[in-house]
């Protein structure tokens, strides 16, 4: 396969993965719960570094993904007080997650090279050379962890999708028919932190932030129906992984940031010329509206 | 300062002055649900740089703090515009918009290492600061805009509150109402611009949030909060700092470390408020409804430790019998008073609504004569002698009659005694109100 292939495949399986959870997460008003995540793996790799010492791949995401959980769930339990509101509570924790991992990082490791860059911010254009064997066939290794989150998260949002619509629409509805919000909440948690952890390492965190929000946001701008935005939410997706590729070479620059910022041109895109909420639309009905006389005056 | 040497005297004297700016100036944003809008603006910066450095040709530290400062401003009122123009929720505007500008801005920075010569490195460093490299200088910049920004506020204040609390009365009553949100979004983005330059923008994030929801958990009026967020930022500020020079520790992580542990601490011990509190006062009503369920069926079989802690309690009061299925003299008592308050709550849950009470009466026959007016005109006939004539009301009435005679009831004959034989004593001169 070309490398450029396996590139727009790979990223395409992570747009799947994230374009599958964002939806949820745009609808429940907690999009950056994945800038957060993005930041709170750091003491994760820290401690992996300052427990086994080493900076083998599968060893590090397992402490990410470790801190990743402990950070949604934090949030999590800071929400649930009903004390702060959502983006507080994101906003408190991930600071100090972060925090933990750079003093670690000074306190413990100053001797090593042990930056974001290094070891769980993957870069895109280095995936077609990480290989393995699978039955004669050489693939990407991050492909096929990709393939398996994407399982995951079908599996999660099918076998789920009307408690998770039920919980993301009316909380106090779905606890009343006892569907337990809170639970579903944080397995929608727990899977967006092992979605992020995973693609963290072969995408690199830029690319994962915005594959969770704006292609999620985008959809939300063109229809009313939760299984067309997250259909439409994967689509937008591939079409950034595809479009940001066929940027980056001519441009010569970073690719996931190209991925990125198509992604975010399908956005304003949608955002402008959306055919029931764009801002074009509404102009054309505000000027197609009979012209207003100005109110009578009443004697 | 403190003893401390000159280095370590500007460090802590400049997380003073962050910490009081970034409290008051984050008040506006945490109380509005936008506590990530300084990380976004942080971020946004990168591509403001590229650009600076694309048209100066130079790096240079003023040119590129414009450059930063304008992208800021462009993105923040980029998530306004987006929230104002579509049903995105502002979280997603702001995960959008920083998204956006930070993947523009490392387009951007690969774009100019891969063409130009190497004279561009560094630059996204330029924008994450370390707290413990901070200059007199630096210190000086922000203070003058925290200054201004206290005045701003101090000044504004009404508008401001009417601004953030009710935007929609606020243009009503002629506020300028978007000129003042650009003013306070400005100030914010000037404030992150400088003190992401100065000590990095994962400890400008915590410095913007901890105060106001630590002062948020200690006041309810808005300037109390504000006043509040100014010193507890000053004190987890200089506290903070202190800690990291008493420690050799990195200034900026301990800062953002203090601050967690008093806004967690807040979020607990909060008087009145906290997780703490709260817990406390859902412990005592549970044990007041299980004391109720063994008073109301002492013989129903024991259903677990609470159960059997209550009954406990129950015995060491004298008020069940030494057998623990029984109830003694007084616990009939007790349980008496109980099927009297129960009894008085659901005849009110029923009838409550119809009960003729002469404080919840309304003014429906203003024709009819006051008892107490010195001469009542021919045409008004007199009041009729009961006081409501409605049969569902008056089998309410009979209802709380004899409910009025048990000791719970105390607040019911009071009523009754002013409804019925007290016509003359409340006041007003008459059973019905006229002229209300």
């Amino acid at each position: 396969m070309p490398d450029g292939l396996v590139i727009v495949i790979v990223a395409g399986l992570v747009a799947t993965a994230c374009g599958l959870l964002g939806p949820f997460l745009v609808l429940r008003r907690i999009a950056l719960l994945s800038d957060a995540v993005s930041h709170a793996v750091l003491p994760g790799i820290v401690a992996v570094w300052l427990v086994a010492q080493t900076r083998a791949p599968l060893p590090v995401i397992i402490g990410a993904a470790a801190f990743a959980v402990v950070c949604v769930l934090a949030i999590d339990a800071l929400r649930a007080t009903g004390l702060v509101a959502s983006d507080a509570a994101i906003a408190l924790v991930f600071p100090a997650l972060f925090a933990l991992g750079v003093l670690g990082i000074t306190r413990f490791a100053s001797g090593i090279h042990l930056d974001l860059d290094a070891t769980i911010y993957g870069e895109i254009a280095f995936v077609p050379f990480d290989t393995v064997q699978v039955g004669g066939f050489e693939m990407a290794r991050s492909g096929l962890v990709l393939a398996g989150v994407v399982a995951l998260n079908l599996v999660l949002v099918t076998l789920l999708w009307k408690e998770l619509k039920a919980t993301t629409f009316d909380p106090d509805f779905s606890a009343t028919v006892r569907l337990r919000p809170r639970l579903l909440s944080r397995l929608l948690l727990v899977a967006v932190a092992i979605t992020a952890v995973a693609s963290f390492d072969a995408v690199g965190a830029i690319l994962v932030v915005t594959l969770l929000i704006v292609p999620a946001a985008t959809a939300y701008l063109l229809t009313d129906r939760l299984a067309v935005m997250v259909g439409l939410a994967v689509g937008v997706g591939w079409v950034g992984a595809a479009g940001g590729y066929a940027l980056a070479l001519p441009l010569d620059s970073s690719i996931a940031g190209a991925m990125g910022l198509v992604c975010t041109a399908c956005f304003v895109v949608a955002l402008l010329a959306s055919p029931k909420r764009g801002v074009l639309a509404r102009w054309l009905r505000r000027a197609r509206r009979a012209p207003v006389a100005p109110p009578a005056v009443s004697p | 300062m403190f003893g401390l040497p000159y280095t370590d005297a500007v460090v802590v004297a400049g997380a003073l002055v962050l910490g009081i700016t970034s409290g008051v100036l984050g008040a506006f944003a945490v109380l509005r649900r936008r506590s990530l809008v300084g990380d976004a603006v942080a971020h946004s910066t990168l591509p403001g740089v590229c650009i600076a450095f694309l048209v100066a040709g130079v790096k240079d530290v003023p040119g590129l703090l414009v450059g930063a400062a304008v992208a800021g401003v462009v993105a923040a009122l980029l998530m306004v515009g987006i929230e104002r123009s579509s049903r995105i929720p502002p979280d997603a505007a702001t995960g959008v918009v920083l998204s956006g500008f930070f993947a523009l801005g490392v387009v951007l920075l690969t774009h100019l290492a891969n063409s130009t010569d190497a004279d561009q490195a560094g630059l996204e460093n330029y924008l994450f600061g370390q707290a413990a490299g901070l200059l007199a200088s630096d210190v000086a910049v922000m203070a003058g805009l925290g200054v201004v920004a206290l005045v701003v506020v101090g000044v504004a204040r009404r508008a401001l509150t009417a601004t953030l609390f009710d935007p929609g009365y606020a243009g009503a009553i002629g506020l300028p109402v978007r000129v003042l949100e650009t003013v306070m979004t400005a100030l914010l983005v000037v404030a992150v611009v400088i003190g992401v330059r100065i000590v990095g923008a994962i400890l400008m994030v915590a410095m913007l949030v901890v105060p106001t929801v630590t002062a948020r958990q200690l006041a309810d009026r808005f300037p109390r909060v504000l006043l509040l967020a100014g010193v507890v930022g000053a004190l987890v500020g200089v506290a903070g700092a202190l800690t990291a020079t008493r420690g050799e520790l990195p200034t900026g992580p301990v800062v953002v470390l203090t601050g967690f542990a008093v806004a967690v601490a807040a979020l607990m011990f909060a008087p009145g408020r906290g997780v703490l509190w709260r817990t406390r006062r859902l412990a005592a009503r549970r044990r007041a409804v299980r004391r109720d369920a063994v008073l109301a069926d002492p013989a129903a079989p024991v259903t677990g430790p609470g159960d059997r802690l209550t009954r406990a309690g129950l015995r060491r009061q004298g008020l069940l019998a030494a057998d623990g299925r029984t109830l003694t003299p007084a616990g009939e008592r007790a349980a008496a008073d109980l099927a009297d308050r129960r009894a008085l709550w659901t005849a009110w849950l029923a009838h409550g609504p119809s009960v003729h009470l002469p404080d919840a009466r309304e003014p429906t026959r203003p024709t009819c004569a006051p008892a107490s007016a010195r001469t009542p005109s021919p045409s008004s006939a007199p009041c009729p002698a009961g006081p409501n004539h409605d049969p569902r009301t008056r089998d309410s009435r009979a209802l709380f009659q004899r409910l009025a005679h048990r000791p719970a009831s105390r607040w019911i004959r009071a009523r009754e005694s002013l409804d019925s034989g007290g016509r003359v004593a409340d006041g007003r001169g008459g059973a019905c109100l006229t002229g209300w």
